[in-house]
Formats: C-alpha cells, sequence, structure tokens
C-alpha cells in the first residue's frame, strides 16, 4: 500500500503541464514515474514515515495540493506495487482513492476485466476474450501452456504472474516529462495539404521554442492525424539526431505526412509529439562544411530572444504571418 | 468576321440595341447527370416554356437516361426538345501523353480523388433518326470501355452530330491557359472529323479569372472562334433551372467527388441557371464586348446559337421511335419461312389438340377469336416471343409461371406460357388484350429468383445481344441517402449524420421537415434541428434526383435488330449485361417490347424443396401436377398457420384466412383478391365473409347478374364481374366493357360513362331501380377490385406452397431457409418449424451442405419417418460460396487437421464454425478447438506457434487445452451472430423466468384471453408496417415472436407518441395492450404502451427488479396537445380514390429484424 498511480484530469491541450504536476508529486518522494501523457506512479514508502501519515491520507493530501495549486483535480490508486496501483486508478473515482491491501490480491484482481491489467493492450485483451479468459481470475486459472500458446511464452508467463497478483515492478524515477505535444485542431473538416502543412509548420516551430526554452533536445518526432470519424493515424520518425532546431523538426514532420499520401482523407486535426526529450548539452551535433545551416541556427537564436522580449508571434515564418 | 455569311456590319452604321424573341439553351444538364444537375428534366421543359423559349437542349452528363421524360415534358410545355448528351472525351493526340507526372501514392487514410478531369464536349443530334442513332451509338461506346465513361477516340465521329467544344475541352483548356497555339492545334483533328459540325461555346457564369465560367475566357472563345472560322454559340452550362440553386449544386459536386464543400474548387457561381432572351443577349454583349468586337456583333452570336438550334432535328416521334412498335424478327422466334401469325395459329391449333380441347365447341371459338385479335394488332410475333422464352426456360429445367393478365388469354395457354385454364376459370382475354385496346399487352412471367440471371442469359444467347437489353432502374434521392450526401458536404461528424439518417423512415427526401414536424418518433430529433442549419433545406433540394442507375430487377427488353440505334446502352455493373439507360416507363413511351421476367424466390424455394425430397426419399413430386382439394392442405390453410406460404402469411392475411376458411381453390384466389388495398379500402371483406358464413342473404341487383355474381356471393371481387356486368346490362360487349371499366378510375369520364351506362341499360329493358343499384356496384368497386387473372395465376404456387408446407415441412423449411422468401426474418421461420415438430438438426461439417437439406431422424416412430431440418453452411455469415462448395465437396473429416488442411477455411470462417459447434464432432470444448484453429493458422503461415504439432488425444479428438467452454447464452449468442439465427433454442426461453415475473402472457396462452382483457406481452420483433388502413389513420402493425407462437399488434395514433419510437428501434420488446378478437382464430392485441425489453432485462440482471420498477415508473412523453394524428388530417388521395395518411406505406425507421445479429447484452467475453 506504498505506491500510489495519480491520474491527473487534463484537457487533452493541457497535456504540457505535466511536468509542473510531476513536481508537486516530488514534494512527497524522489521517486516518481512520469506515465505520459497524464499519469504519474509515486513510492511513497519513505514518505510515510516521514510524513506520519499513511498512502491513503497522502493521497487525500495530494489531491489537495494539485487543486490548490494547478487547479487540476485527479484520481489516485493505490497498491503494494506499481501494477496493483494501476489496477487500483481504474477503480478510483476523484476523492475516493481506491487501495488494495497487500492480503486480498487475489480477491481484488479475480473479477477485474483483462484489460485493467497494465500492459495488456488492445490486441492482448481481444486475443483473451476470444478464448473466454475475461477476467483475471480466469487468466490466472488457466494452464500456463494455454497461456503461452496464446499470446507467447515470455509474455504468457507475465501475464499469468500478473494476473496472480505478484508484482515485480518497481518505480523507476525519470525526471521530468518525456514528451512534449502540440496540436492544431482544424474548425471544419480540411482536405487542402497546403493548410495541413500550415499547420504542421506552426506546431514544429512551437514545439522547436518549447524545446529550446527547456533546454532539451528530442530524440523521435510523432505525428497524429485525426478524422472526421474520430480515427487517427500515428507515425513517428527517429530523427537523424536529437534536436531542437524547428527547421529539423518541420522537415521531419513534413516527412511522416508526406507519407501517408491523404487525398479525400477529411482532417480534423494534426497533432506532434516530440518524444525521448534529453538535455540539450547531452546532444551530439554533427558539424558541417555548409554555412546554411549554421545560419539558421543563429537565425533561430534571434528570434527565439525577439520572440522571449516582444511575445511568441513577434517573428513567425512567413507563410504562417498570411 | 465570323464564318459562313455572316458579315461584319459596315463601319459607321448605328449601333443597335440586341433584340431577340428567344434563346435556345443548347448545354443544360438535368439530374440525369448523376449527381451534377440539380433539376429534374420536367421543371427544365417548364422553366423554358415560362421563359418564352421555343427550343431546349438536354445534354446529359454520360446519359440519354432523361431524354424520353424530356420529350414528354417539352410536349406538355411547347417547347422544342433538342437532344444530347455531354461526354468525357479522349484526346485526339497520340496516346499516352496525358499521363502527366507520375503515380500518386495511395493514401493511408480516406482513399484517392475522384478524378473527373478528363476533356468534356457536347455533343447534339442533328439529323433526325441518324442523329439520335449517333448519340446512342456513342453514348453505349463511352460505357463500353473500363472505368469511369468515356468516349475512345475511334468512336469519336458521327455524321448526325454538332460538336460544342466549351471551356471543359481540350481546346477549351488551352485557352483558358493562354494557349491559342495549343489550341489551334487541338482544333485541327476535331475539324478533320466534324467539319462544318464543330461549334466553339461560350460561357459566362461572372467568375474571375481566365477559368472556366471567366468573362475573358468568354472573350477569348469567341475571337478565337473568329480567327479559326469556326462558329462559336453562346450557352449558359445550365445545371439547374431557377436562381438560388447553387449551393445544392455544391452539394452535388461534394457528393460526386466525396469531398466536403469547398475543398479544392471553388463553389458554383450561382448563375449556372436557365436564364431567359434578355438576360442572355445581356451575356452575349458583354462577352463580344469584351472580345473586342462592337455590341451589336452580340446579335450574331445568338443567331449562330439560334441556328444551330435550328439545325438539331430530331423528332422525338418519328426519330425516338416513340409510339412505334419492334418485335424481334419472326425468324427468331420458329416461324421459319412462314409468317408469325401462321406459325401462332398452328401452334395453338397443337396445343388445343395436345390439351385435348380439340372435342370443345367453346375453346375453338375462343381461340379463332384470339387469334382475329391478335391479327388485327399483328402482336402474333410477341406472343411466339414470349413463348419461346417459356420454353427455354423449361428446358433449363427452371420452374416458370405466367403472372398478370396474360394468363386470361387461351392461346397463352395454349402455348404454355401460362398455368390455368382461363375458360375454366372464367378469365377475359378482353381484360389483356381487345380491338379497342391499343397498348402494348404485358405478359410477365415469374421464375426461380435464383436462377434468374441465368434466363436473361438464355434470353440474350437466343436472341443476340443487339436485340436484348435489360431496363434500368434510376435510384433516387429518398431521406436517408439525402441526408448523408449532405452531411458530409457540410463537413458534419459522421456519427450524427448516421444517427439522424436512421431517424427517419423510409420517406421522400421533399418531407424531410415535415416529419420532423409531424412524426412522433422524430420527436426528439426535431428538438435539436436548429443545429444542423442548412441541413434540411438541401435535404430537400436532393428529392428524388437520380444518385445512381441499377439495372431492373425483372424487366428485359426484346427488339429488332435496331435496338442499340434506338436505345443508349450501358453495361450493368455486376454481370455486365446490356443495359438500356431508360427506365420502365421510358422504354413502354418508347414501343420497345419488354418481357418482365420476375425472379420469385418461392419459386426457388420449392424447387429446392422438390428436389430435396427426391434427393433424400427419391420420390419425385410433380408440383404442377399435385390435385387441388387436398384435405390436409386446406386444413393448414384455415387454422392460419400459414407462415412462409406464397401470398398468405403477412398478419393481415392470416387474419383474413382464419376468417375466411379458405376450402377450395376457387376460395384462394378470392381470399388474394381481397386482401388488396382497393377491396380493403371499399370493405368489401366484411359483406363477402357475412354472405359466405351465411350469416347474411346473398342479393344479386338483378337476377341476370347471377352468372357473373354467384362465386363471390354477390360480391363485386374481381375486375372480370365487372366487364361482364357492363356487357350483361348494355350489351356492348366485352372489350368496350373493359374500356369502360378503365375509364370508371376518372371522375370526369365517370359522369359520361353514367349516363351512357343508363341509356344502354334502358333500351335493354331494364327498369330504372335496377340500373341505379347496379351502377352503385360498379361505380364503388369498379377501379377497385383485383383482376382475376392475377388471383388465379398467384394462386397456384399459394397452393403449392401450403401443400408443400403440409405434406414436406421438413423440405419446405429447408427451400425457404435456402431461398429466404417472404417478409419474416429467417429466425421466425425455424421457431415456426420448431412449432411444428420439425427437428432443428445444428450445423456439422461433416454432414451439413452448401444448402438447407433434409435428414432423417428417426424411423421408428410410427410409419412414417420424422425428417429434420439440417442447416447449412452457406448461413455462416462471410462465408463464400467457393469455401461453402469445398467444405461440403471434402466431407467426411476425420479430425480438426484433416478439416482445415482439406476444407481450407479461413481463419474467422472456422472460427464461427468452431463457435456455433460445427466443428463439435472433433473435439467437446469450442474454445479449444478454437485456440487449437488459431495455432493450424499460424502453423499454416510459417511461424510456428505452439510446435506445429497439434497435441492429440485419443486420436481423432483434438485434445482439451483448459480453456473454460462458451457459456449457454454465449452459444446462442454466437448462433445469432453466426447465422443470424437462434438454432439451438428460442432466444426467449431465457428470459422465461423475468416474463414470469413481469406477468407476461404466452403466445399460446393469448389465444384463450377474452376480448377486451388488458395483457402484456413480449418477443422478438418480427416485422414492421405502417400500411395504408382505410381510416386513413396511421397504423403501426407489429409482429412478436415469443417462442410459443406469434402476436400481431397493432398501435394506434394515440399511442404513437408514447411507443413508436420504441417500437421501430428496438428489437426485443415488452407491450401492454388490449387483446381484440375478431373471430376464433382473429386475435390480436392494440399496444398502448411498449418498452425495450433488452434494456428491462439488462436491469433486472444488474439491479434487481426495483430498477426495473424505476424505469417502468418513468413518465413515458406525454402525446401532443392535438387528436394525436402526426398528419394533422393531412390525407393523400389515392388514384383508387381513397384515402391515406401521409406517412402510411413506408419503410419504418430502425433496423430490419433480418439485419439483426446481435443479442441484447455482449459481455467481454462473448463470442461473435
Amino acid at each position: 500500500m506504498t505506491i500510489l498511480c495519480v491520474r491527473f484530469q487534463l484537457p487533452p491541450t493541457r497535456e504540457a503541464a505535466l511536468p509542473g504536476l510531476l513536481g508537486l508529486l516530488e514534494d512527497f518522494t524522489p521517486v516518481v514515474q512520469a506515465l505520459p501523457p497524464d499519469a504519474a506512479l509515486a513510492d511513497l514508502r519513505g514518505a510515510e514515515r516521514y510524513f506520519g501519515r499513511d498512502a491513503v491520507e497522502l493521497a487525500s493530501v495530494i489531491r489537495v495540493r494539485a487543486l490548490a495549486h494547478h487547479g487540476v483535480d485527479c484520481v489516485i490508486g493505490a497498491g503494494p506495487g506499481p501494477m496493483l496501483a494501476r489496477v487500483a486508478l481504474g477503480e478510483a473515482r476523484p476523492g475516493v482513492t481506491c487501495a488494495v491491501p497487500e492480503d486480498a490480491v487475489p480477491g481484488f484482481l479475480a473479477d477485474k476485466p483483462v484489460a485493467a491489467l497494465p500492459g495488456v493492450g488492445a490486441a492482448t485483451a481481444r486475443t483473451l476474450c476470444e478464448y473466454g479468459l475475461d477476467t483475471l481470475g480466469l487468466v490466472a486459472a488457466a494452464p500456463l501452456s494455454t497461456l503461452q500458446r496464446l499470446v507467447g511464452v515470455k509474455a504468457g508467463r507475465e501475464l499469468r504472474e500478473k494476473a496472480g497478483g505478484v508484482d515485480r515492478g518497481r518505480v523507476v524515477p525519470n525526471g521530468v516529462s518525456r514528451s512534449l505535444a502540440t496540436e492544431r485542431p482544424f474548425t471544419r473538416d480540411e482536405l487542402d495539404p497546403d493548410r495541413h502543412r500550415r499547420a504542421l509548420l506552426s506546431a514544429a516551430e512551437e514545439l522547436g521554442a518549447r524545446l529550446r526554452a527547456l533546454d532539451k533536445v528530442c530524440r523521435t518526432l510523432a505525428l497524429t492525424v485525426r478524422y472526421a470519424d474520430r480515427s487517427s493515424t500515428t507515425r513517428s520518425r527517429t530523427l537523424k539526431e536529437p534536436t531542437a532546431h524547428s527547421a529539423a523538426l518541420t522537415r521531419a514532420a513534413y516527412g511522416m505526412y508526406e507519407a501517408l499520401g491523404l487525398q479525400r482523407a477529411r482532417v480534423r486535426a494534426v497533432a506532434l509529439r516530440a518524444e525521448g526529450l534529453d538535455p540539450a548539452e547531452q546532444a551530439s551535433y554533427q558539424l558541417t562544411f555548409d554555412p546554411l545551416d549554421e545560419k539558421a541556427r543563429r537565425i533561430e537564436e534571434v528570434a527565439d530572444r525577439a520572440r522571449a522580449k516582444f511575445g511568441p508571434h513577434a517573428v513567425m515564418p512567413g507563410s504562417l504571418a498570411a | 468576321m465570323f464564318e459562313c455569311g455572316v458579315r461584319v456590319p459596315a463601319p459607321g452604321s448605328p449601333e443597335r440595341e440586341v433584340r431577340v424573341s428567344g434563346f435556345a439553351h443548347l448545354h443544360t444538364a438535368s439530374g440525369f447527370s448523376l449527381r451534377y444537375g440539380a433539376s429534374h428534366p420536367e421543371r427544365l421543359a417548364e422553366r423554358a416554356s415560362e421563359r418564352g423559349m421555343d427550343a431546349l437542349a438536354l445534354t446529359d452528363r454520360d446519359s440519354l437516361g432523361g431524354a424520353v421524360r424530356f420529350a414528354k415534358a417539352c410536349a406538355g410545355a411547347g417547347v422544342r426538345p433538342l437532344f444530347g448528351v455531354e461526354l468525357a472525351v479522349e484526346g485526339f493526340g497520340p496516346s499516352g501523353v496525358k499521363e502527366a507526372g507520375g503515380r500518386r501514392r495511395v493514401p493511408v487514410r480516406g482513399g484517392a480523388f475522384v478524378d473527373d478531369s478528363t476533356p468534356r464536349v457536347t455533343f447534339l443530334g442533328r439529323d433526325g433518326a441518324r442523329g439520335w442513332g449517333d448519340l446512342c451509338r456513342i453514348v453505349s461506346a463511352a460505357h463500353g470501355g473500363e472505368g469511369p465513361p468515356m468516349l475512345p477516340r475511334e468512336d469519336n465521329r458521327g455524321d448526325g452530330l454538332i460538336v460544342l467544344l466549351g471551356a471543359d475541352s481540350d481546346v477549351g483548356r488551352a485557352l483558358a491557359a493562354g494557349r491559342p497555339d495549343r489550341a489551334a492545334r487541338l482544333l485541327v483533328p476535331w475539324r478533320e472529323v466534324y467539319g462544318d459540325s464543330l461549334r466553339l461555346e461560350a460561357v459566362w457564369h461572372g467568375r474571375k479569372g481566365t477559368g472556366p465560367g471567366s468573362l475573358r475566357l468568354a472573350a477569348r472563345t469567341v475571337g478565337f472562334a473568329a480567327e479559326q472560322r469556326v462558329r462559336p454559340v453562346l450557352s449558359n452550362a445550365v445545371r439547374y433551372a431557377d436562381p438560388g440553386l447553387g449551393p445544392v449544386a455544391d452539394v452535388l459536386d461534394a457528393a460526386r467527388r466525396l469531398v466536403p464543400i469547398g475543398a479544392g474548387k471553388e463553389l458554383d457561381s450561382g448563375e449556372a441557371w436557365l436564364k431567359g432572351a434578355g438576360d442572355m443577349a445581356r451575356v452575349a454583349e458583354r462577352v463580344v464586348e469584351a472580345a473586342g468586337f462592337r455590341r451589336d456583333t452580340a446579335y450574331r452570336l445568338l443567331e449562330q446559337t439560334g441556328a444551330t438550334a435550328a439545325e438539331c432535328l430530331v423528332d422525338p416521334e418519328d426519330d425516338l421511335g416513340m409510339g412505334t412498335v419492334h418485335f424481334p424478327e419472326p425468324h427468331l422466334v420458329g416461324a421459319g419461312a412462314r409468317t408469325a401469325q401462321r406459325a401462332l395459329a398452328s401452334r395453338a391449333v397443337a396445343g388445343m389438340v395436345l390439351r385435348g380441347y380439340d372435342g370443345r365447341r367453346a375453346y375453338w371459338e375462343r381461340v379463332h377469336q384470339e387469334l382475329d385479335i391478335i391479327a388485327h394488332h399483328g402482336f402474333a410475333s410477341y406472343f411466339l416471343t414470349v413463348a419461346q422464352v417459356v420454353d427455354d426456360v423449361r428446358k433449363m429445367g427452371i420452374r416458370v409461371a405466367a403472372r398478370g393478365s396474360g394468363a386470361g388469354s387461351l392461346v397463352n395457354h395454349l402455348l404454355g406460357i401460362a398455368h390455368a385454364d382461363p375458360v375454366e376459370h372464367g378469365l377475359l382475354m378482353e381484360r389483356f388484350l381487345s380491338k379497342r385496346r391499343p397498348v402494348l399487352p404485358d405478359i410477365d412471367i415469374d421464375v426461380e429468383s435464383a436462377r434468374r440471371l441465368e434466363v436473361y442469359r438464355a434470353i440474350i444467347e437466343r436472341f443476340g445481344s443487339e436485340r436484348v437489353a435489360t431496363v434500368s432502374m434510376p435510384e433516387t434521392y429518398r431521406v436517408r441517402h439525402a441526408v448523408r450526401d449532405v452531411g458530409a458536404a457540410l463537413s458534419m461528424d459522421p456519427a450524427d449524420i448516421d444517427r439522424i439518417a436512421k431517424f427517419f423512415p423510409h420517406i421522400r427526401a421533399r418531407d424531410a421537415r415535415a416529419a420532423l414536424e409531424e412524426l412522433p418518433e422524430l420527436r426528439k430529433l426535431a428538438g435539436e434541428r436548429e443545429r444542423y442549419g442548412r441541413l434540411w433545406e438541401l435535404v430537400e433540394a436532393l428529392d428524388a434526383l437520380p444518385r445512381g442507375i441499377a439495372m431492373h430487377p425483372c424487366g428485359v427488353l426484346l427488339s429488332d435488330a435496331s435496338l442499340l440505334s434506338r436505345t443508349p446502352v450501358m453495361p450493368t455493373s455486376g454481370e455486365g449485361f446490356p443495359m438500356s439507360q431508360f427506365d420502365k416507363d421510358d422504354v413502354e413511351d418508347l414501343g420497345l417490347l419488354k418481357l418482365d421476367v420476375l425472379g420469385v424466390r418461392m419459386q426457388s424455394a420449392m424447387a429446392h424443396a422438390v428436389a430435396e425430397v427426391e434427393r433424400a426419399t427419391g420420390e419425385r413430386i410433380d408440383l404442377d401436377r399435385v390435385e387441388d382439394g387436398d384435405p390436409a392442405t386446406y386444413r393448414l390453410v384455415r387454422s392460419a398457420e400459414t407462415l412462409g406460404c406464397f401470398q398468405i402469411e403477412s398478419p393481415g392475411q392470416r387474419d383474413l384466412v382464419g376468417r375466411l376458411q379458405p376450402a377450395t381453390f376457387h376460395d384462394l384466389v378470392v381470399d388474394i383478391s381481397l386482401f388488396r388495398p382497393g377491396p380493403v379500402a371499399a370493405d368489401m371483406v366484411r359483406p363477402f365473409i357475412e354472405a359466405r358464413h351465411g350469416r347474411a342473404p346473398i342479393r344479386y341487383p338483378h337476377p341476370d347478374l347471377e352468372g357473373p355474381l354467384r362465386e363471390t356471393y354477390g360480391v363485386v371481387v374481381f375486375h372480370e364481374q365487372i366487364i361482364d356486368i357492363v356487357h350483361i346490362m348494355t350489351g356492348c360487349g366485352r372489350d368496350e366493357a373493359d374500356r369502360v371499366r378503365r375509364g370508371l378510375s376518372d371522375p370526369e369520364s365517370q359522369g359520361r360513362i353514367r349516363v351512357w351506362f343508363a341509356q344502354h341499360a334502358a333500351a335493354k329493358g331494364y327498369d330504372a331501380e335496377t340500373i341505379g343499384r347496379t351502377w352503385e356496384i360498379v361505380e364503388a368497386f369498379g377501379s377497385y377490385g383485383f383482376c382475376k387473372a392475377h388471383a388465379v395465376a398467384f394462386a397456384v404456387p399459394t397452393y403449392q406452397s401450403a401443400w408443400l408446407k403440409a405434406h414436406h415441412p421438413a423440405a419446405f423449411y429447408a427451400g425457404l431457409l435456402t431461398h429466404d422468401p417472404g417478409m419474416y426474418p429467417k429466425r421466425l421461420l425455424l421457431a415456426d418449424a420448431r412449432r411444428r415438430g420439425v427437428p432443428i438438426l445444428p450445423l456439422d461439417v461433416n454432414v451439413s451442405g452448401v444448402a438447407h437439406r433434409i435428414e432423417l431422424v428417426s424411423e421408428s416412430r410410427g410409419v412414417k419417418g420424422v425428417w429434420g431440418l439440417r442447416l447449412a453452411l452457406s448461413d455462416v455469415h462471410g462465408i463464400s460460396e467457393a469455401e461453402a462448395a469445398r467444405i461440403a465437396d471434402g466431407q467426411p473429416y476425420a479430425s480438426l487437421l484433416d478439416f482445415w488442411e482439406r476444407g481450407r477455411p479461413s481463419r474467422p470462417l472456422a472460427q464461427r464454425l468452431a463457435q456455433v459447434g460445427a466443428l463439435d464432432a472433433f473435439g467437446a470444448n469450442r474454445r479449444d478447438l478454437q485456440l487449437h484453429l488459431t495455432e493450424l493458422h499460424r502453423g499454416a503461415r510459417g511461424k510456428g506457434g505452439g510446435g506445429g504439432q497439434l497435441p492429440l488425444a485419443g486420436g481423432r479428438k483434438t485434445a482439451a487445452a483448459g480453456l473454460p467452454d462458451l457459456t449457454s447464452a454465449e452459444r446462442l449468442s454466437a448462433e445469432l451472430g453466426v447465422l443470424s439465427m437462434d438454432a439451438s433454442r428460442n432466444l426467449m426461453d431465457d428470459h422465461r423466468a423475468f416474463l414470469d415475473e413481469l406477468g407476461v402472457v404466452s403466445a399460446r396462452r393469448l389465444r384463450e384471453a377474452r376480448h377486451g382483457e388488458t395483457v402484456l406481452v413480449a418477443g422478438a420483433k418480427a416485422a414492421t408496417q405502417t400500411p395504408p388502413i382505410r381510416s386513413g389513420k396511421r397504423v403501426i402493425f407489429s409482429t412478436l415472436d415469443d417462442g410459443t407462437g406469434l402476436v400481431d399488434l397493432a398501435f394506434f395514433d394515440d399511442s404513437h407518441d408514447a411507443c413508436a419510437h420504441t417500437v421501430f428501434h428496438s428489437w426485443l420488446l415488452l407491450v401492454r395492450g388490449v387483446v381484440q378478437r375478431r373471430g376464433p382464430r382473429s386475435l390480436s392485441v392494440v399496444g398502448s404502451a411498449a418498452w425495450n425489453l433488452a434494456e428491462l432485462v439488462e436491469l433486472r440482471a444488474e439491479g434487481g427488479l426495483d430498477e426495473v420498477a424505476a424505469r417502468l415508473a418513468e413518465p413515458v412523453a406525454a402525446p401532443a396537445g392535438d387528436d394525436g394524428d402526426p398528419a394533422r388530417g393531412r390525407r393523400i388521395q389515392m388514384p383508387t380514390g381513397y384515402e391515406m395518411n401521409p406517412w402510411a406505406d413506408l419503410r419504418p425507421a430502425g433496423q430490419e429484424p433480418s439485419q439483426v445479429r446481435k443479442l441484447w447484452h455482449q459481455s467481454p467475453g462473448s463470442a461473435g
């Protein structure tokens, strides 16, 4: 009962607020693991003794602070291990922390649907349900060999252990948020590739600026295109070198967009996410003899300063200014 | 300046105002330009007349399908019609150059753009029949290739054509691009082919720039024409009749290109309407001025346009062939070198001898009389043609029967076309064809539906594809499609669009807003109507515009070899049959002989049943020789358990046969005739039944009329009786009497007929009172009755199907389930079979065939064996014909592995088979089987999931894997999902306990319920209708099946507010209502409240009875303030003279029960 899993109820547009909220958890314990986009695990083993309260009481404190400091509500699950805390989160409601007592784990899990287990995605859940193993109790009761035939040898073994309540995971502190995201919605079904590209350019510019402001570089860029029928396509690309350079991000975004070859798709939004954030000083940078790249970066630096002084819209690419 | 003697006005002559009396639009698209034109041809003709034009061309895109309506409308409006077509054309340049740029990447989502970039050119028919023939030829040629229609280079010619090169042609595009040099080069081949018949078309829609519709392009076109010495014409490229329809054109563009409005292309200019002469003169002035000519040159431009219109001389009567008849040549229909008439006569005589009528004088007289009539009209070829088709069909071993008034002709009977003997049944030739009736007679033949296309192929083979074409049927916008297309064009949320579309019953698009206001089940939607802005207006504007063209399900054109120069033909999408672009009405106007070959599923079902009996028992049944008067059959019919029997299975018919209690074939004929909108509306049913059961005396207006009226107890039921009455009373002859009968439905001629009737009857010595009374009958029932020939033709399969149901029930159900006739979902037929004691044998890959089969279940009980019904592989969801055949051919299978290897089912199919227990023979647990199948599948793909080796236990059985087996509810759910039938037991059985808690009366116990008792009934909905009703009210009829029988429900207007939505949109229903009895076997429940039973069952399972009580306690929607009639007293006057509620007789909203594949709940673990 010492691990908490906290899900902040952030609207999708405020994803970027997660790092600040993680800081709130870090007031209680240094062992905080971000689960982007909106959740985090916190190991309170030391904190319980330090604060003299148990995990459930601390959970109330966390919720109050999140509301007071950030105006964000949260739901919290508590359990002896990270997996159980996450399962417990599924049962929790704002203000009602769901805690799994250590001695009642199998009973708690038995009638949960398989999809409640972290690590069981839609595909695995579908497979298991197809074969009638729709609750964790049934999974735990099924022969190991059958499970392994269903989902693979290693996954089968892990699945059976987890379903039996054996939680071998631990909370791995991973510092601040590992990703940044931004989204550009359209007011109606947009088919025009020029508009799409313009939205991508503006999103990439924003991501670049935000990364540079944080002194971070990103390794991977992911593009999500949302359609009118509420479906979406996601593509991600690992950059040649970690960067925060807007031009490089834009290039990568355009490349992914072109590869989709969209023609009649009714696009309602495009979103970019920078993943794998590392401190900028640790990034490698391939020097070239081409002065163009150098110039672009210097212009960017100047533009950043101008923006810092005169506001975010002071300097922008020509095609966005029109 | 313009070629051909048009002189430039002398310099210095005073500028003249252009004055023109009329303007001829040469380029006009109607709604038959699919998803392009926004107005119907009739509307265009009307407007042209109103705006003082004396000629109007119809040039639809890729189609001549609107030509006949247009010609008729023009004749009515006093406008001369010109015919033409706008086609995409292949360029004259060397092939291969048009492919500019590389292939685009295939989109991951949303699909590629619809390409309509091919240059388009307008063709007009010029020289009479030749012009029309050329138009037909190029349209057929354009549809001949693959992909979207495009006129190939080698077919792009024709002496009877005038060509307009407009902004969309290759020349126009070059001009728009500012390349007159290139335009001149592109013009050369056009000029070579069409010479003097070439025109350049200038259009000004007030657009900016140099694109289509811009003033600069129009000016360039006129200038280029002067330079090249090609005559220019002015047109308005019309897409809609009236100003303000631009947004509708935008929606159509969006629907055609499958994109939202405004994506990629600019919006419609709003100018492309049928402008009057004054407007067009002003356009001409602006165009010539912009081209640098003086203003009065505009006059020349208009004159050229008028001259071009004057050249287009295609006459609808002479050149389209309207009003003349073309039969296949006599030598093709077995006449050899003789004339068709002589061949027909000798065949008729041969038929007399063959059927043993040759000794009977009445027959000879009738034959000679009929042959005389046929010779009078010269229709002998027609009879021979039909006889030829029927012979061919019969030779193929396909069941065939004639229907319609053709059954009244003895010649048809002798030729083997009609089954029933018309003399014996008192059918009249005059109802079918007489000297006074010049219209083309109409013989319809019914064939087995499953083999209808075979019949088509045989006909095409017999007469050649140059004489045969199927008939098209425009699919027009109704409300649901209109909502979908407009919604998509307006970028609405797809989920919203779907929801709104499904809310509506299948009504016309133009009634959308009226329906929102008036229909109680749409009240919820009406509340949010404002949210959708212009949606409703645009939906209504799309009303009845064609959105696609399909093959008509029964018409086949038969003509002589000139067919292809009289009708444009395109291949049908599926089978590639030649299909005329005209629909069935057009075809009649054009004088093309149409033979209706109807696919009747009941014929297929009976053929299958007979074949099954022969396969399983060796007994050969000839249904056509089954003796009439079989007591078991009539016992079945009288019990009203006639589900599945032809024509007498609907709730209303079951009620009627229950009251009428038929005992002979003639009773069936009367029963079928009575159950028609006319007789029901005229209230002929009650007096007939009263008289039949001796509760009312039989009355005749005059003893002379006893002859025709005796058979129906003095009630007029048949057309034939009216003919006879008029004939007897006036002595005018039966052919004249039929003409009189037809005149009765028209109130104007009715007055004249009345006077005529009174005079002639008086002359024959009838007293005034008799005349008055007889006239009352004639007047009241004249136009309502039913043609007895039709009814006799219908009653034959009715009797045959009832006979099968009585004597070979298992085979009968096997046939029904295989060919799925009738109005009920398959699961209901299965429930009926179960009730009638036919064992249902589950699907089994080792036993089941492709189609449903019968199997001997036990021979020990009694003398006769009990036959069971074995379910078919073809009913498994998603199985292909090839897969089913392969599985059936490979039987038996020794093990799962054997089945997998030899049956080669796809993985989803194998999984479904396992779910419904078709593989139970290989191992007990269905889930374990599924796991094995998955691994076999993985192994087959070379990935080696479980080691590639199946763990076997005990040889043939598959080893258990320890997975939980399907629960009983899951099995039922799987059966519904996979077979759409609850095969193992009735799905209502699972709710028995809950229904008992509620105190629901079962269908079986309902039979003992008293009249007026309030009861609760429940069941799965089987069919819902809102038929036209005598009272003019809208009544919702529904049938529930609860496993013990059927409950027929009726909801009257006062309950619609509370019930309509629930009844239409739920599948399982709980209904409170009052029992209504009209006879010992006639019983229905008048509903007053309805709930979705599925919802209640779920509440019961989750929250117990209290939750259910809470749901039942919720107030139902309060009735709207007035009397509850949604139409507010509005009524539609039917041609037959009675009134109908405007919202009756529609296909109601909600899912068809036969489409339901899901159980009410779906737990995460349920299969399927």
